[in-house]
């Protein structure tokens, strides 16, 4: 828990000048180290009933006051498009939600480029469009916790009415918070203005409060677009939820079939993510994974692109690069400070290993990528067609992230080098996307508006 | 602007791709064989896939051809509103800082007609439509509200409601062509940058050849596809 501690003893009531008391802890605070948890989604058969779990449920979720303070467990809960209108919330409040919100992520497909194997018709059940109204999640630090909370929402669910499971599932890893290949994952996150706490090193500086918080001044100096009444905006932001499931075995045979030998293998694996397994960014360690820099909250991001213009440490296509280029030279007019997020993914699954082949790989590895924005729904949008599925934004032509785009047809990743760049070829789709949705997540305020009906006066 | 989205044929609905492609040709060859035949061309006909087009939707309004993509919009200037655009227009000399910057633009076109009252705005850009519209609000706000404020109802660039203004006002191109739709702007920047040093590269190697076979050999290979004129081939 040095990542929490750390994050405590920084934080200052005094700097404080967001709704902290209003505000969903989960929006603030970071996964503990090591983590487990649980995401649960529901349908709502009957607004009433809904409607009742809803604020019965709200009892549950903390504020993010003392949102660096230690706790054993903490929920969030967050409502689609559908989720919404089958809670009764009337057409006026409907209507003023942002298009790619209202029209929920599987009609967006063309926009996020979820095409080919990753198209709606080959996600799970839980995610077909209009099942998945409400998305709860627990995280907690341990096993004994989790049970707790767990039982808490399952009893209040028990307890209601004309709501239905629809699925749920369990997640978690070690104090090393490995992802589905092997890599300390979620590392990079913004400093969000008036939360309390000052930048880490190498962390840009604090980005708008209006960024992740609605209501609040976003970059452009007003308020991203917000959903109406105020008592049902403010203090809320979005979260774009994707399931993915990792072919990590593909990814190995991958890895194994480009480089000769282990010490290849790491530093192919580690120029495609941009960090080595330990989490070390490659700009500050180009040639070999340093674990105790990996493990450091105070050095692991401290670092930016000035000393790599030709991408000879980190190459412009790694993963990392491409999902947050800091100061990186981009050859479109971007504002890399409207493009931050607040990661909460979560890794499910068996660890790693390193001899596991396509072969033997059951499918049953993955990651559920979770992010919080004002502006979730342009942003992963923004990711899917400019950073992730396209090479243009660094000169790169059509050439797609190597770890998170779709290759329907094998794709390269190149590497530069002195003299001359390599290029490797038969990238594939080694996420494949198996569901997900558009959320909005309600202050805790919004969700008693919602549950007590408020809107009846 | 609300009389150019006329509702489609019903009778058109339930058409497949293939019966779409057959009308067409019948629609054409009744009235014109010569059209025809260069419609029929162009369908059977075998593409480079570097060459290739395609007939998407560029995300909200307008139509998008590989990489590249157009939006025509046709709005009510505010009284005076010509003129100002004029006076900026003539200052930059057609120059826009900025608008270079921003790397998606292939051109723009302001257009005023019906006595000034009205402007015609038409562009070609890489991508989806609004891909960037956020970027531009905040690192080039002056720029867009310069542009456009002179638009009746333009609700300023930082706005949320920006994207359905704009969306409002779009029209799809009934009939567009695209020389190079998979070339984006930054490409051709890229293009010519390799260009120079090419010509570069290809001085030394001729002043001093190499030896060893393998790069002789890669040497002429890439000469072989640079030496020859080509025609245009779309």
């Amino acid at each position: 828990m040095a990542f929490l501690t750390d994050l405590k003893a920084r934080f200052t009531r005094e700097h404080v000048t967001l709704a902290l008391d209003d505000i969903q802890a989960l929006i603030l605070r970071s996964r503990p180290e090591p983590y487990v948890g649980l995401h649960a989604m529901l349908h709502i058969d009957d607004a009433e009933g809904g409607r009742a779990l809803l604020l019965r449920m709200a009892e549950h979720v903390p504020s993010a006051a003392g949102w660096t303070d230690d706790r054993d467990a903490w929920m969030g809960v967050a409502l689609s498009f559908e989720g919404l209108k089958a809670l009764g919330v009337p057409d006026a409040s409907l209507s003023s939600f942002p298009l790619p919100f209202q029209q929920g992520m599987a009609q967006r497909a063309e926009q996020l480029r979820d095409v080919g194997s990753n198209a709606p018709e080959h996600w799970d059940a839980a995610f077909q469009p209009g099942t998945c109204h409400v998305a709860l999640t627990i995280y907690a630090r341990d096993d004994a916790a989790l049970a707790v909370a767990v039982d808490k929402a399952m009893g209040e669910l028990d307890r209601s009415h004309g709501v239905t499971l629809m699925g749920q599932h369990a997640f978690g890893a070690d104090a090393d918070a490995k992802n589905p290949f092997g890599f300390r994952d979620s590392i990079s996150q913004p400093t969000v203005a008036g939360s309390g706490v000052a930048a880490l090193p190498g962390q840009e500086r604090a980005i708008a409060a209006g960024e992740f918080i609605l209501g609040e001044n976003s970059e452009t100096g007003k308020p991203v677009a917000m959903p109406e009444p105020p008592e049902l905006g403010r203090n809320g932001s979005f979260v774009v939820l994707r399931k993915y499931q990792s072919r990590v075995g593909a990814f190995n045979d991958f890895i194994r079939g480009q480089a000769q030998g282990e010490a290849a293998e790491e530093l192919l694996a580690a120029k495609m993510v941009g960090r080595w397994r330990s989490g070390a960014p490659l700009p500050l360690t180009p040639d070999h994974d340093d674990p105790a820099l990996g493990a450091d909250p105070q050095r692991n991001n401290d670092f930016d692109f000035s000393q790599d213009p030709r991408g000879l440490a980190c190459p412009h296509a790694a993963h990392m690069r491409r999902l947050n280029p800091r100061d990186s030279q981009l050859t479109i007019l971007t504002d890399v400070n409207i493009h931050r997020i607040i990661r909460r993914s979560s890794t499910f699954g068996p660890k790693w290993q390193r001899d596991l082949t396509a072969q033997d790989d059951g499918g049953e590895r993955g990651i559920f990528f979770i992010f919080i924005s004002a502006r979730a729904y342009d942003t992963i949008e923004f990711f899917q067609q400019e950073w992730i599925n396209r090479g243009n934004f660094i000169d790169l032509g059509t050439e797609r992230d190597p770890v998170v785009g779709l290759h329907e047809t094998p794709g390269t990743f190149t590497i530069p080098r002195v003299p001359v760049r390599q290029r490797i070829d038969g990238v594939s789709t080694f996420n494949q996307l198996r569901g997900g949705e558009y959320l909005f997540m309600p202050s805790l305020s919004a969700l008693r508006w919602i549950g007590g009906a408020a809107w009846h006066g | 602007m609300t009389d150019h989205k006329a509702a489609p044929d019903p009778r058109l609905a339930d058409e497949t791709m293939l019966e779409a492609i057959r009308r067409r040709i019948d629609a054409v060859a009744h009235d014109a064989p010569h059209l025809a035949k260069i419609a029929l061309e162009a369908m059977v006909r075998k593409h480079n896939p570097d060459l290739k087009g395609t007939a998407n939707s560029a995300g909200r309004v307008g139509k998008q051809s590989g990489n590249v993509s157009e939006l025509t919009a046709i709005a009510p200037l505010k009284p005076g509103g010509a003129e100002r655009l004029r006076r900026i227009f003539d200052l930059t000399n057609g120059n826009m800082d900025g608008a270079q910057r921003v790397s998606t633009l292939h051109d723009m076109r302001f257009v005023f007609f019906d006595d000034d009252t009205r402007i015609l705005f038409a562009t070609t850009y890489d991508g989806d439509w609004d891909s960037y519209i956020n970027d531009f609000a905040t690192k080039i706000p002056e720029l867009m509200d310069l542009l456009f404020a002179n638009i009746e109802g333009w609700p300023g660039i930082d706005s949320p409601a920006v994207k359905d203004f704009i969306a409002g006002h779009q029209i799809d191109a009934a009939g567009w062509f695209v020389a190079n739709p998979q070339v984006t702007v930054v490409d051709t920047r890229r293009f010519q940058r390799m260009d120079k040093a090419l010509t570069v590269f290809l001085d030394q190697m001729a002043a001093n050849p190499p030896q060893d076979a393998a790069t002789r050999q890669a040497l002429d290979q890439l000469s072989q596809a640079l030496a020859q004129p080509e025609g245009v081939d779309y």
